[in-house]
């Protein structure tokens, strides 16, 4: 019976059998075909999320981007093309003379403070706006528009400085001294105007040619021509060697500059030149006016090699002027020139464009920023025959000589501390009494100048 | 007087030497697969132009969605000149901003379109789904890799091809639209352009059936082996002309016209024709195409015009907002 049951089992338990792998075998091809499924939707919603963040990233670039730093503040559109900078500059001064027999005095000076708003649009059209709150009043420094054709050709119209001299040229913030040597006094300052300038042959030529309302030396425009003339100026800059590297003569750029115009002003001439301690030692007669051809030029130059720095720059400004309306007109031609050296003790590279401390200085942490030392000779000659019709032989300098000894400290990029230690030599005009009239011009002028500077 | 004159004449001087610094710079927006094309056509027209003019010129690319990259144009991305997928992405740079003459298209030979294409399927090494036709794309569990038609050039000609197989098929429109409306239910993620699909489908391994471009699929098989992938051509197609164009208010404003026009003239050249067959693109030209005869496989082409009434009305049809697209997604 049992035999019998068996029997009876037997087909189905062998059909059973030999079906029980091919069972097997489908129920694994549908594991895998459900795994194969599962993956294919992780895969799919992986790729999903990546297409998402590929889209948020193409999509980031619309976003405006904030950049603070010892540059500035700057609001940028994404693609950099539109743009927003606010820079500041405040210099704080402490002005001593020695030996001035009690006539100068001893005194803190806001020499500058200034919000420096510039921008782009459309990637090559340039705004620069500078108010000056430094000094005795509110004044516009700055205020020019630029336009970028290529690197080889930009345009600048409106207010700026004229490109004649070197130094002039260099920013307040980074000359080997904290104030301009007296040089300075021959060339213009801001002017209004046009100019075109621009890069060429790599780079190793730069020009500049503008037309210019003409101003006199060492003066800044009052935002209106005083006459019906203009002046031409131009510059050109080269640095051939900017490309051999390992030469000695890498580093140096030179160059000449020059201006030429007409002026006929109704009143006079100059508002003075000034030592580095800031006092005038000449100043033509009031009644003194500009009648005919005025022009200058300035052969320059400027060397860098590691941390030694070397400028140089010549100047001669010639004028026409008159007594008075009616008088006898003379051509007169003042010279002066500066070499100035500068040296980075602590080993950083000197720069036309400022020094960059390796460290800032940081008391705590024991680092101190970078150190470097200046030194300066200049000379400014007044033609002889400018006395005493044009100017008085008796408070007038007919020379200045001019030696500085200077001590940089770059706190950071952004702060500067210098201290500076100025004399002037004044040389009286043929036919003055021993005894000018100007008190600044009894005895030499020896000052020690200390300037605290923010510039970002 | 002396100096005055040597100032001004060094202000001429200064100008004329800003003016002849020639070193110019195009941009050309393109669509998302010709990449490798524009790598190698550009190097050789810069060669060309160098040695015919003396001046260098830099051309710089730009890819995308083809849809995506005409919108970035009209927002004013600076294009010199603009290769796109379809006729459609290029009129929208007159129709919204005129930033081109209407009569674009009549400037350059073929309707401004140097090199055509077509549309074909990639699918994995032994075909495992049994891909044959387009029938095969809306069968249930094969899964489908196509762009979305609303950013893609090439998303739109894999649509419209499907729809004319299906039009031809079973003859109407009606079921055109179902054959489609079946077809992107079996797709699982839509990227916004041909290159996005292909990363999709190659890459990251989705999917069983990449509808693509021939350039794109032939691409795919030399970068990441014929080992791997194998290119079904189907019994219908579309032809596809991607078309070019300068963009006139852009190179009149950079002062670049007649660069940018020559830098398209170039495309029809035989050494243009040539590049433009070397990377899969079907050239136009009958010397250059009889080249690379053995290359492209024979299949029945419809076009636009004939389909689907020109680019202006397919477009209106099927991609605008609210059009077919946009109902059969929805759903």
């Amino acid at each position: 019976m049992r035999t019998s049951s068996l029997h009876k089992f037997a087909p189905a338990l062998a059909v059973l059998l030999t079906l029980a792998p091919i069972v097997q075998a489908d129920e694994l091809t549908q594991v895998r075909e459900q795994l194969h499924a599962l993956e294919q939707k992780l895969l799919v919603l992986e790729r999903k999320q990546e297409i998402k963040d590929e889209a948020a990233a193409t999509a980031a670039p619309t976003t405006p981007k904030l950049t603070i730093n010892d540059k500035g503040f700057t609001l940028a559109s994404a693609d950099a093309a539109n743009s927003i900078k606010l820079r500041g500059l405040v210099q704080l001064d402490s002005r001593v003379f020695f030996n001035d027999n009690g006539i100068l005095n001893n005194a803190f000076v806001l020499r500058r403070a200034r919000i420096i708003s510039e921008g782009t649009f459309a990637k090559n059209y340039t705004f620069q706006v500078v108010p000056e709150f430094g000094g005795s009043s509110v004044a516009i420094v700055d205020a020019n528009l630029g336009i970028a054709v290529n690197k080889a050709l930009q345009f600048k119209l409106g207010r700026f400085k004229s490109p004649v001299g070197l130094e002039l040229l260099q920013s307040d913030s980074w000359t080997f001294f904290n104030e301009r040597s007296i040089v300075t006094n021959l060339v213009p300052n801001r002017d209004l105007g046009i100019q075109a300038s621009g890069e060429v042959l790599g780079g190793k030529l730069n020009y500049t040619v503008g037309v210019f309302g003409g101003v006199a030396d060492a003066a800044s425009t009052t935002n209106t021509d005083f006459d019906n003339e203009k002046d031409v100026v131009g510059r050109l800059w080269a640095s051939p060697f900017k490309d051999t590297a390992g030469s000695p003569l890498q580093g140096l750029s030179f160059g000449i500059s020059a201006s030429f115009g007409r002026e006929k002003t109704a009143s006079g001439r100059t508002a003075g030149y000034k030592t580095d301690g800031q006092q005038t030692f000449f100043s033509y007669a009031a009644t003194t006016i500009a009648d005919g051809q005025s022009w200058r030029y300035s052969p320059q130059f400027d060397y860098r090699s590691g941390s030694f720095g070397l400028l140089g720059e010549y100047v001669v400004s010639t004028v026409n002027v008159r007594p008075s309306v009616t008088g006898k007109k003379a051509e007169l031609q003042n010279k002066a020139f500066q070499l100035a050296a500068g040296y980075v003790l602590t080993g950083e590279d000197s720069s036309y464009a400022g020094v960059v401390p390796k460290t800032n200085f940081d008391f705590a942490n024991g680092t101190w920023g970078a150190f470097e030392v200046a030194a300066r000779y200049a000379n400014l000659k007044i033609d002889d025959a400018a006395f005493p019709l044009y100017a008085s032989a008796v408070s007038n300098a007919d020379q200045a000589t001019s030696y500085g000894l200077g001590l940089n400290w770059y706190l950071s990029k952004s702060v500067r501390l210098t201290f500076d230690l100025y004399q002037t030599k004044f040389d009286l005009a043929p036919g003055s009494p021993i005894t000018s009239t100007n008190a600044v011009l009894r005895q030499d002028e020896k000052s020690f100048i200390t300037r605290f500077q923010l510039s970002f | 007087m002396k100096i005055k004159s040597v100032l001004l004449s060094a202000l001429a001087l200064a100008l004329a030497v800003g003016a002849s610094a020639k070193s110019v710079e195009l941009l050309n927006v393109s669509y998302d697969p010709t990449r490798e094309l524009y790598v190698d056509f550009n190097q050789a027209f810069a060669a060309h132009w160098k040695a015919t003019t003396g001046d260098d010129v830099t051309i710089k690319q730009s890819h995308g969605g083809s849809g995506k990259q005409a919108r970035g144009v009209i927002d004013g991305l600076q294009a010199d000149v603009v290769t796109l997928a379809l006729a459609a992405d290029v009129d929208a740079l007159y129709d919204v901003a005129k930033l081109i003459p209407k009569d674009w298209q009549k400037r350059l030979p073929q309707n401004s379109t140097p090199y055509t294409s077509t549309i074909v399927f990639l699918v994995r090494k032994g075909n495992p789904k049994g891909i044959k036709d387009w029938d095969d794309l809306v069968k249930p569990g094969v899964s489908v890799i196509t762009p979305n038609p609303k950013t893609s050039g090439g998303a739109r000609w894999n649509y419209l091809a499907a729809w004319a197989y299906a039009k031809h098929k079973q003859g109407s429109d009606d079921a055109g639209k179902a054959f489609v409306s079946a077809l992107y239910k079996n797709v699982p993620v839509l990227d916004s352009g041909a290159r996005g699909s292909t990363t999709t489908f190659v890459q990251r391994g989705i999917g069983d059936v990449a509808i693509s471009w021939e350039n794109e699929a032939f691409l795919a098989l030399k970068e990441f082996g014929a080992d791997k992938f194998e290119i079904i051509v189907p019994s219908l197609s579309i032809l596809a002309e991607p078309p070019v164009s300068v963009v006139d208010k852009v190179v009149k404003k950079k002062g670049t016209e007649a660069v940018a026009k020559a830098y398209l003239e170039y495309l029809y050249s035989p050494e243009g024709q040539d590049i433009a067959g070397r990377n899969f693109y079907r050239p136009r030209d009958a010397a250059a195409a009889a080249k690379y005869a053995n290359v492209f496989p024979a299949l029945k082409l419809v076009t636009i015009d004939e389909e689907f009434g020109g680019w202006a009305k397919a477009q209106k049809t099927h991609f605008a907002d609210g059009g077919v697209f946009d109902q059969i997604y929805a759903k």
